[in-house]
């Protein structure tokens, strides 16, 4: 039963391809029994026995519901309600004889409704019925109007629809058209292209000036589409001509001009770029020549390159292209680290693409400078002979070396190189030059070695990147770290920075204290005559005296060699005291911080400090000849009463007058020194180690010695309160004299009245020209302790005013540390209760 | 050129004070028994030349002088390990050797009886210096020979020597004791004529004190003079270190006493030492500050000198000067610190008719001294309550001199011939004007103190008026 049924299929099979390929006009008659239509037959077969199922449920109401429906939004009512009739008398229909599977037919129909509307508007139905066709044309791949032709013909619904099959002439004539409208074929073009690509001229495409760039020629007559097309794939050549332009430009200017080495690895790295351009060029080229290779002989086809594929080959090459254009547009006027930093710019892209291009290119480009940067952080040379380096030497003097013998120059610097990092390459090359010229040290190269070898780079050239700024800022700091501390330690162990600080300390700031009261001592008197008497030979003499008899007698000789007299510029009415100063010479390399600057700041404190001195001496003078067992009241009981009063009075305001000069002048010494000078030395000790280079260094210095001017009052905005310093000082001085002669003329007194004394004692008898001399004496002491007091006091008001302003002008001052010496001048607060009595 | 100094030690407690001193300075200085420079004793920066000379053989020479008119400490000194130290040319010792008997009287006679022969030492150890700043004297007020022949010492000094310093280091007599010399106040006060009139600075080293110190601080139940010396060695060393270790100030010997002493008559100094130790004596280990030691510095039981005064006197007590001496590694930046702690709390009370401050110097400490504390501090100060020691001799001065006790012992020498006894008044007199005038310094109108006595004025010619100026009165 089953096989019967099998056969009457495949009976109607036959039959029913039977009279669809006869229906065919190609095939009019067809001889059932011919292999044209066994092959067909046989490809019914396979479609039909395949599993293929429609991508919809199997449900046979849906379908008829959706049908209807359509009809009806067709405005097809009357249809609709007729399918609906016919449609539920076919599925009422039951048993034998019926159709069984009533979905697959309903579906099979509406595909072929579906099929055939398609094919009425004009679109493919090949692909939604089954090819019949395509079995026996045997025809894999065709060119697109000839398979629509093909379509057509073998077109399964073609059979009742398009008879004339005017759209297959309407193609022909279309194909005919476009031949006509086109003079130049499209292969023609593209090799037009392809040249063009190259900067060359084609036959066709060529470089149009007034528009700057290459089109095709207005003579010849190409669509409009193509015209554009054209044009904007030839952008590519005319990118070309500029980068190209540029290399040749470049490499022809460099032995005379200088195109730098940064330039002619950008050109380098541009010429790679161009030359794997190149190598596209070509095999498209050899592409455009040949046709696409088809599977069958017999059909004609095209070029394997079209315009339109070509767009899609240009386009990478078309984005590079347009990189390199703009980077040379840019790079045109830069140089060097400029221009490094300018390609760093771009290289900033998102475009996985673009970016690791750049990446490329300008690894290409940096490594000259990576190179510099090496030779210049591990062996301080300046491999620069075109100015690209963003260091730049200048010829100098040896002592200004660190300090402008090299420097950044901005423009060169890329952008890669962040300003810190700049400063430490600039820094440690600089440390090598230094060492190298002023220490006359060649342990730098270990240090530089070593550093290599730490930061995992050999010292080798080549040895960086662009893009492995990690590496870099490593290295550099590996080497910054060693060649400073190795520039420190040489500068502190053998060249004794430390040292030489301390005897500045000791000398210039008069820390060395037996040595500066003894200098004082012998030095003192002869710089109170005028300055033009003095010679600098003499108190260089004086100078080497006052060491030999202090403890610098055992300070290092190199450092008392360095202790000079210095004799300022003086006028006329200028005493020695005006122009006496000491300095210190600082030698190579100190004197990269010991410069003149800084040793005129020196000079300046020392003036000052000496001058503090001077007025301490004074003061010391005078209560060495006010001192205890010289005056004793005791010597005097045999004066009159009145006139002992008044020596009594006088001596009292001497003293306490004394007292408070030395009071101030004590306690600003104790200022200057724990406040001023300890202060800022322990704070430059601990920076002096804690420095890592020796900016650091200089730094440290710089604002120790800062703050001891500042702090000494010496600074700027102290001038008004220097001043009235001066003013007290002066006083001070003068009180000096006054009270030199008060006591003078009481040691007269003292041996008058003792002679007087004598005389009584031995010649009782004459009394009366005895007791005139004592009558005389006694005058003559009353005048002179008269005159001496009124002088006293002239100079007590003085200084209590100047005192007073000076006091009074300290709170003003910008100094923190100066209210420490008003604290100190004031600890009993004697003048502050004074201020509010009065 | 060194500022140097002449130490003259006279009397048994002078020369063992002195001896004392000399072995501390040889440890500092890194100076062997014989003089000889240790040779660990290489860093600088120490001056031994203030006080020691080199002789030929590089030998280091104290420049000191031991007198005595009996022999039996110099005696010890020359048995003693330091026998090769000292320069024997140096050593004066009486023919006779048997001292001053505790009288003032015999000591200053017999001094004058040697004057040339110790001046003569005295004259070359001068023309050995090439600056001598001055001269520095140890010796006890209360026996014979240091308070007599160094009383005569003193003036001869100031004769001769006018234009040099005295300083004295003079140990008072413990007046809480009984003491086994009698007359101890006749030769006190005869002394204190000497130091008041003839010695620049006094160091009063109090032995009461001292042996209060001693038991209090130092836990010792019976301090012997070998402990309670070695506290004056301490004192005097430490006043000495910022001569032998030069800094920014106080070089010098004078430069060191001006500031101290603004008021001529006012020389006598107080000390106080912190922390104290004795050789061989385990004690507590403080933590030390510049603040601890200064503020320690101020307290009373730290100070070498024994406060007489009831409590309403000591409250009126001011300071005259401070001068704190620190050795030890000090941060400069503390000593403000302390300073403005000290004025917070009001620990010290100055002179109001002048301005005034406690002065700190910082100085190095001997490299070669192990010390257990980082910071050790001297005062020196000159303290208005010191009048009260002053009070205490005369009171006992007085209550022997009414009973007219042990007279005949003094008038047996040419001063007091006859039964002349008017140096004892006269002494009398200047000691008790210097207690008026510590007096008067307490008060704030120290300036007019003196001038306005009507006694005075009323033979005055009318220029008293002038004297009270309105303008020195502040």
């Amino acid at each position: 039963m089953e096989d019967d049924d099998q056969q009457k299929a495949a009976d109607l099979v036959q039959e029913l391809v039977l009279r669809l390929v006869s229906q065919n006009p190609q095939t009019p008659n067809l001889d059932p029994n011919s292999p044209a239509f066994l092959k067909t037959l046989r490809y019914a077969f396979r479609i039909l026995s395949s599993r293929l199922t429609p991508s919809v449920l199997p449900d046979a109401t849906a379908i008829a519901e959706s049908l209807k429906r359509r009809l009806a939004t067709q405005g097809k009512s009357s249809d609709a309600l007729a399918f609906a009739d016919l449609y539920t008398k076919f599925a009422s229909k039951t048993g034998p004889g019926s159709v069984n599977n009533k979905w697959a037919l309903v579906y099979l129909l509406k595909i072929v409704s579906d099929d055939r509307k398609s094919a009425i508007n004009g679109l493919d139905s090949s692909v939604l019925l089954p090819n019949l066709g395509i079995g026996d044309t045997g025809n894999g791949v065709l060119s697109r109007g000839e398979a629509k032709k093909k379509d057509w013909s073998n077109g399964v619904l073609l059979v009742s629809k398009d008879p004339e099959n005017l759209r297959d002439i309407a193609f022909r004539e279309y194909a005919i058209l476009v031949k006509e409208e086109n003079e130049v074929t499209e292969e023609v073009l593209v090799r037009d292209v392809l040249y063009a690509s190259q900067g060359i001229d084609g036959k066709y495409v060529k470089f149009n000036s007034e528009i700057d760039g290459y089109a095709v020629q207005e003579s010849v007559k190409v669509p409009r589409a193509t015209r554009i097309m054209v044009r904007m794939l030839s952008e590519l050549g005319w990118l070309f001509r500029k980068v190209k332009t540029f290399i040749t430009e470049s490499m022809d200017r460099f032995p005379a001009e200088d195109v730098g080495t940064v330039g002619q690895a950008f050109c380098a790295a541009l010429q790679d770029e161009l030359s794997d351009y190149y190598k596209l060029l070509a095999v498209l080229e050899a592409q455009a020549m040949n046709p696409i290779p088809l599977v069958s002989e017999s059909a004609s086809s095209n070029n394997y390159l079209s315009l339109r594929r070509l767009s899609v080959w240009f386009a990478e090459p078309m984005v590079k292209m347009r990189l390199m254009a703009v980077l040379v547009d840019k790079c045109k006027v830069l140089r060097g680290g400029a221009m490094a930093g300018a390609i760093h710019l771009h290289a900033q892209h998102g475009d996985p693409l673009v970016h690791d291009f750049m990446m490329s290119l300008l690894r290409c480009v940096c490594s000259p400078l990576f190179e510099m940067v090496r030779s210049w952080v591990l062996e301080g040379e300046l491999e620069d002979t075109f100015g690209e380096f963003f260091v730049v030497g200048q010829p100098v003097k040896v002592d200004l070396l660190w300090r402008e013998g090299y420097k950044l120059h901005p423009a060169m610097l890329p952008s890669f190189i962040s300003p810190s990092l700049a400063q430490r390459i600039l820094r440690t090359g600089k440390s090598i030059n230094f060492l190298r010229v002023c220490c006359d040290d060649h342990g730098w190269a270990d240090a530089a070695s070593e550093a290599a070898a730490a930061s995992g780079t050999t010292t080798r050239r080549g040895g960086l990147g662009y893009g492995e700024t990690d590496a870099l800022e490593h290295l550099v700091t590996e080497a910054a770290k060693r060649i400073d501390k190795h520039l420190l330690d040489v500068l502190y162990k053998r060249y004794k920075f430390k040292e030489h600080c301390l005897a500045i300390k000791r000398y210039l700031l008069l820390g060395q204290g037996d040595f500066v009261q003894y200098l004082m001592d012998i030095v003192g008197p002869k710089l109170s005559e005028p300055a033009n008497n003095i010679s600098s030979f003499e108190l260089a003499g004086f100078l080497e005296a006052a060491i030999r008899a202090s403890n610098a007698q055992y300070d290092d000789r190199d450092m008392l060699d360095r202790l000079r007299v210095k004799m300022m510029p003086h006028g006329s009415g200028d005493r020695g005291w005006d122009v006496f100063s000491l300095e210190y010479e600082a030698r190579v390399p100190l004197d990269t911080v010991f410069t003149e600057s800084v040793l005129s700041k020196y000079l300046r404190v020392f003036n000052f400090l000496w001058k503090l001195k001077r007025v301490e001496h004074a003061l010391i003078g005078i209560w060495k000849t006010m001192k205890p067992n010289c005056i004793t009241s005791n010597s005097f009981v045999k004066l009159q009463s009145s006139v002992k009063l008044q020596l009594l009075s006088a001596l009292r305001r001497c003293q306490v007058l004394w007292n408070e000069m030395n009071h101030f002048v004590t306690n600003f010494q104790y200022y200057i020194m724990f406040e001023v000078l300890e202060v800022s030395w322990s704070n430059f000790s601990k920076e002096m180690e804690a420095a890592k280079d020796l900016d650091d260094l200089l730094a440290a210095h710089e604002k120790y010695l800062n703050a001891i001017v500042g702090k000494s009052l010496l600074g700027e905005q102290s001038q008004t309160i220097r001043e009235s310093l001066f003013v007290l000082f002066e006083l001070i001085l003068r009180f000096r004299s006054h009270a030199d002669r008060l006591y003078e003329g009481i040691h007269e007194l003292q041996i008058r009245s003792k002679e007087s004394g004598r005389e009584k004692n031995k010649s009782q008898e004459p009394g009366s020209w005895i007791s005139e001399g004592r009558k005389g004496l006694t005058q003559r002491a009353g005048e002179f302790l008269q005159s001496m007091s009124q002088d006293m006091d002239s100079i007590a008001k003085e200084y209590t005013s100047s005192l007073d302003g000076f006091l009074s002008l300290l709170p003003l001052q910008q100094s923190v540390d100066l209210k420490f010496l008003f604290f100190r001048l004031d600890f009993t607060e004697f003048y502050s209760r004074l201020h509010s009595k009065g | 050129m060194p500022r140097e100094i002449i130490t003259l030690q006279v009397g048994q407690c002078g020369n063992q004070i002195g001896m004392e001193f000399w072995k501390q300075l040889c440890l500092e200085h890194g100076i062997s028994k014989d003089g000889i420079l240790e040779d660990f004793a290489t860093q600088g920066g120490d001056r031994k030349d203030v006080f020691f000379y080199q002789a030929d053989d590089q030998h280091y020479i104290p420049r000191a002088l031991l007198i005595d008119l009996e022999p039996r400490v110099i005696n010890g000194i020359q048995n003693g390990e330091y026998r090769n130290l000292y320069n024997h040319e140096n050593i004066f010792l009486s023919d006779h050797g048997g001292g001053a008997g505790n009288n003032w009287a015999s000591g200053y006679h017999q001094g004058k009886g040697v004057e040339e022969e110790i001046m003569d030492m005295i004259d070359r150890e001068a023309d050995g210096s090439d600056s001598l700043e001055g001269f520095v004297l140890c010796h006890s007020i209360a026996g014979g020979t240091g308070s007599g022949m160094g009383s005569y010492l003193l003036e001869t000094l100031n004769d001769r020597y006018s234009k040099k310093l005295v300083q004295t280091y003079s140990v008072f007599p413990n007046q809480m004791e009984t003491s086994d010399v009698v007359v101890q106040p006749y030769n006190s006060l005869l002394t204190l004529k000497r130091l008041t009139l003839n010695a620049d600075c006094v160091v009063v080293l109090d032995n009461t004190a001292l042996n209060r110190i001693a038991v209090e601080r130092l836990h010792l139940t019976n301090p012997t003079f070998a402990q309670t010396n070695s506290l004056v060695s301490t004192v005097m060393s430490a006043s000495t270190t910022t001569l032998r270790y030069p800094g920014y100030m106080n070089n010098d010997l004078v430069g060191l006493l001006a500031s101290l002493i603004p008021t001529p008559r006012c020389h006598f100094l107080m000390t106080g030492y912190t922390p104290l130790t004795v050789e061989r004596q385990a004690n507590v280990i403080r933590k030390t500050t510049v603040l601890d030691v200064m503020r320690r510095l101020l307290q009373t039981k730290n100070i070498m000198v024994s406060s007489y005064a009831r409590n309403k006197e000591a409250s009126q007590a001011k300071y005259i000067s401070i001068l704190n001496i620190i050795q030890g590694e000090v941060d400069p930046t503390q000593v403000h610190e302390s300073l403005q702690r000290i004025r917070e709390r009001k620990l010290v009370n100055f002179i109001d008719w002048g301005p005034a401050s406690i002065q700190v110097a910082l100085s190095k400490k001997s490299p070669y001294v192990q010390t257990s504390h980082r910071v050790s501090g001297l005062m020196l100060a000159s303290h208005t309550s010191i009048r009260h020691l002053f009070s205490r001799c005369l009171s006992q001065y007085d209550k022997l001199r009414k009973k007219q006790a042990f007279l005949d012992n003094y008038r047996k020498f040419p001063m007091f011939a006859d039964n002349d006894l008017s140096e004892f008044d006269e002494s009398r007199d200047i000691i008790e004007s210097l207690v008026d005038e510590y007096k008067a310094c307490e008060s704030p109108d120290y300036i007019k103190w003196g001038m306005e006595d009507p006694g005075q004025l009323m033979t005055g010619e009318g220029n008293a008026s002038g004297v009270a100026d309105p303008k020195l009165a502040f």
